[in-house]
C-alpha cells in the first residue's frame, strides 16, 4: 500500500513536522484549511517518542516521560534526520535521549520493546513512527486511509535531508507528493483566505520556533513569491525564553529554600522546572500574570511562585532584542529597507509573545503591518500557519500525476528571469526630474508578466504623453524642520501607550522612485475632458515588452514595443 | 491580477513632440530568481511554461 496511490485515490494532508511539535492539516469541501486536533485534543503534537516497557508513547503524553523516563524518551529529532554525526548539534537532546553515531547516520539507544531490552533506533526509523503516528490520527479524524501529504521543510534543508525524509515517510504509507518551504506555507495559508486581496508586496516571514528561528524575505507578485534572502538561529528560540524562566524561578527557590539545593544541577528537578517554565511561558503570552507551581521541585520541596507579563518581558529583553535584531538583518541582506516590507508575518509557536509582535512593529515603519494575534485582529494561529499552507497546497496538487509535480518543480520551470528595476510611467511633467514615477511593475518581478493601470489625465483632457521608464527605489531622508512640531502633532495623537520616544531631530525616511531609463514614448491625442487612460505593459520571459495605451472608453489608442536586451 | 489605479495625471503633450523612430533602450538585464512551486499561480504559470502559452492563449482555454 505504500506504492504510488492513483492520483484518484489519494487522501493527501498538509504535514508540519518540527524539532520541537508537529501538526497535521486538510481541507475542507468548502476549501478551507483546518489544523486537525489528535486523540488527545492537541493540534500542536509534540515530536516526541517515549517507551515504558515496550510500550509507544507520542505526543503530550510522550512529553511528560521526560521527567520519569529521560533516557527512553526520544525529543528534538528532526534536524538530525539525513545528516553525518560529525554535523549535528546534540545539545537539545540533553535531558532525553542522546544522539549517537550509527554507521553513516544517527541513532538512539532506547529500551523499546516488551522485555526491557536495549536496541539501536536510526532517526529515519523514529522519523517513520512519528509520522505513521501522525498519519494515523488523521486518517481516524477523516474516517480515510490518508495515503499521501505535502510535508514542510525549513529553507535550508539539504537534498539529502529531503530524500531521507522522504523514505522514512515511504516506511510510514505516506508519500510525500512535494516539500515546501516552511515561509511560503505560511505567506500562502494567509494569502488562500477567500478575503485576500492579490498584491505585489515584499513580505518577511519570522518563524520563531523552539530550537531555532528562520527568517526569510518574500517578494510576492500576483501571487507568485521568490525568496529573496534567509536567515537561521539556532541561539535564539523558545528554548532560551524557557532557559530565563528556568533560571528566574530557579534563583527564588533558593532564596526561599536555603538548604534545597539548584533544581538546575539535577537532571529530574530541572526536567520538572523546564516543563513548567513553557507553560508559565504559554499562558503569559495570554494572561497578564501566571503561576508556577511545582509539588516536590528538589529535594522533596514544593514551589509555588507567580510572575507577571512586565517581569517576564524585563528579565527576557535579550532574548527579544535578539528575535528583532535577526529580522533586520534578514532585510539587509535582502538588500532592502525596513521600508520595502509591507508585511512581516510571525510564524512558529514563540510568535505568540505579544512583545515580540510590538517590538518588531516599532522596529519597522508604520506602513508595514505585523500580522501576528496581538498585533493584528485577522491574524491566523501562528503555529498553524506551516500546516494550513501544506494542506492547502496539498489540495491542489492531489489530482496531478506525480510525474506532472515532478515537472513543474524542476529548474526548468523554477528558475525564471526577474526584473531588475521597477517599470512605470512618468506623470504630472515630462521631465524626469519633476515628474512622479508610478511604477507597474515592481522590481523582482518574475517574467512573463502583464500589468494593466488606469492612470488619471488632466483635467480638461486633450493631447498627452506616455512615457514609460525604468526607475528604482531610493530612500529620501529629509530632516524636519525644527518648528513644523506644533501643528503636525494633533493628527497623530493616537493613544500612545507605547514608548514612543519621538525626538525632535528624527528624520523622515520616504521610498520614492527615480527614473533611470527611458523606454519608451507615445502620444495620445484629442482625449475628452476627464478621461482616463489604460496602460497594459505586457514583459515576455526574453524581456522584450509590448505596451497598449487607449482612452478608457474611447477611441483612441496606440500600441508599440521594444526589443529584448543585446538584440538591438 | 487587479488593475493599479494611478490617480496622478499623464503629462500634457508638448506641441514640438514627434514620435521617437526607433528606440534603442532595452530593459536592465534580469535576474534569475527560484520561483517558489507553491500556490494556484504558480501552478498556472507553470502550465502555461510547459505548455509554451502565453497569457492571453491561456486566458482563452
Amino acid at each position: 500500500m505504500s506504492e504510488e496511490e492513483s492520483p484518484a485515490e489519494r487522501v493527501a494532508i498538509g504535514i508540519s513536522f518540527g524539532n520541537s511539535y508537529s501538526s497535521i492539516a486538510y481541507t475542507s469541501g468548502e476549501g478551507k484549511a483546518e489544523v486537525i486536533a489528535n486523540e488527545e485534543g492537541d493540534r500542536q503534537i509534540p515530536s516526541i517518542l517515549s517507551y515504558v516497557t515496550g510500550e509507544e508513547f507520542q505526543g503530550t503524553q510522550a512529553k511528560a516521560q521526560l521527567v520519569r523516563n529521560a533516557k527512553n524518551t526520544v525529543a528534538y529529532f528532526r534536524d538530525f534526520l539525513g545528516q553525518d554525526f560529525k554535523s549535528i548539534d546534540p545539545t537539545p537532546c540533553h535531558n532525553s535521549a542522546h544522539p549517537l553515531q550509527h554507521e553513516s547516520t544517527v541513532a538512539f539507544k532506547i529500551k523499546d520493546k516488551e522485555d526491557d531490552t536495549e536496541s539501536t533506533v536510526t532517526v529515519s526509523e523514529i522519523t517513520t513512527r512519528h509520522l505513521r503516528k501522525l498519519k494515523n490520527s488523521a486518517s481516524d479524524y477523516l474516517g480515510k486511509n490518508v495515503n499521501a501529504a505535502v510535508i514542510t521543510v525549513p529553507t535550508n534543508f539539504s537534498d539529502a535531508q529531503k530524500e531521507a525524509l522522504s523514505k522514512a515517510a515511504k516506511d510510514a504509507g505516506i508519500e510525500v507528493l512535494q516539500f515546501i518551504n516552511e515561509p511560503v506555507a505560511a505567506v500562502l495559508a494567509y494569502d488562500a483566505r477567500p478575503e485576500a486581496k492579490l498584491a505585489d508586496k515584499n513580505i518577511v516571514v519570522a518563524d520563531l520556533g523552539g530550537i531555532r528561528s528562520d527568517v526569510a524575505v518574500i517578494a510576492s507578485r500576483g501571487g507568485m513569491y521568490s525568496i529573496l534572502a534567509t536567515a537561521h538561529d539556532y541561539d535564539v528560540g523558545g528554548a532560551q525564553l524557557d532557559q530565563v524562566l528556568m533560571d528566574y524561578f530557579a534563583k527564588e527557590f533558593l532564596k526561599k529554600w536555603k538548604n534545597g539545593g539548584d533544581p538546575r544541577s539535577d537532571d529530574r528537578a530541572s526536567a520538572k522546572l523546564k516543563l513548567e517554565s513553557e507553560a508559565v511561558k504559554k499562558a503569559l503570552s495570554i494572561g497578564s500574570s501566571a503561576n508556577f507551581s511545582v509539588e516536590s521541585l528538589s529535594k522533596g520541596f514544593d514551589f509555588t511562585c507567580s510572575i507577571n507579563r512586565m517581569r517576564y518581558e524585563t528579565i527576557s529583553a535579550k532574548v527579544f532584542a535578539a528575535f528583532t535584531r535577526l529580522v533586520l538583518n534578514a532585510v539587509e541582506k535582502a538588500q532592502l529597507d525596513p521600508l520595502d516590507i509591507s508585511e512581516i508575518i510571525l510564524a512558529g509557536g514563540t510568535a505568540h509573545t505579544p512583545r515580540i509582535a510590538s517590538s518588531l512593529a516599532s522596529a519597522f515603519p508604520g506602513s508595514t503591518t505585523v500580522l501576528a494575534p496581538s498585533t493584528s485582529p485577522t491574524a491566523i494561529n501562528p503555529s498553524e500557519l506551516a500546516a494550513r499552507g501544506a494542506a492547502i497546497q496539498a489540495s491542489l496538487i492531489q489530482e496531478f500525476e506525480t510525474e506532472d509535480i515532478e515537472q513543474s518543480t524542476h529548474p526548468m520551470v523554477t528558475v525564471t528571469p526577474h526584473l531588475a528595476r521597477a517599470i512605470g510611467v512618468l506623470c504630472i511633467s515630462s521631465d524626469e526630474s519633476t515628474g512622479v514615477f508610478r511604477h507597474l511593475v515592481e522590481a523582482e518581478t518574475p517574467v512573463p508578466v502583464r500589468r494593466t493601470a488606469i492612470i488619471a489625465t488632466p483635467r480638461e483632457g486633450g493631447d498627452v504623453l506616455v512615457k514609460i521608464c525604468e526607475g528604482i527605489r531610493v530612500i529620501k531622508v529629509t530632516k524636519p524642520e525644527p518648528k513644523a512640531k506644533a501643528n503636525g502633532k494633533a493628527e497623530n495623537d493616537s493613544d500612545d501607550d507605547e514608548d514612543s520616544d519621538e525626538s525632535d531631530e528624527e528624520e523622515l525616511r520616504e521610498k520614492t522612485y527615480k527614473v533611470e531609463n527611458v523606454l519608451a514614448e507615445a502620444a495620445l491625442k484629442g482625449l475628452s475632458k476627464g478621461a482616463k487612460v489604460e496602460l497594459q505593459i505586457n514583459v515576455a520571459a526574453d524581456l522584450s515588452c509590448t505596451f497598449f495605451a487607449r482612452e478608457v472608453g474611447g477611441k483612441v489608442a496606440v500600441r508599440g514595443a521594444w526589443k529584448a536586451p543585446g538584440k538591438a | 491580477m487587479t488593475t493599479v489605479q494611478i490617480g496622478l495625471p499623464l503629462p500634457v503633450l508638448s506641441k514640438d513632440w514627434s514620435a521617437p523612430t526607433e528606440s534603442n533602450n532595452t530593459l536592465t538585464a534580469a535576474t534569475d530568481r527560484n520561483i517558489e512551486p507553491v500556490g494556484p499561480h504558480f501552478l498556472a504559470h507553470a502550465r502555461r511554461k510547459r505548455h509554451k502559452r502565453t497569457f492571453s492563449e491561456d486566458d482563452r482555454i
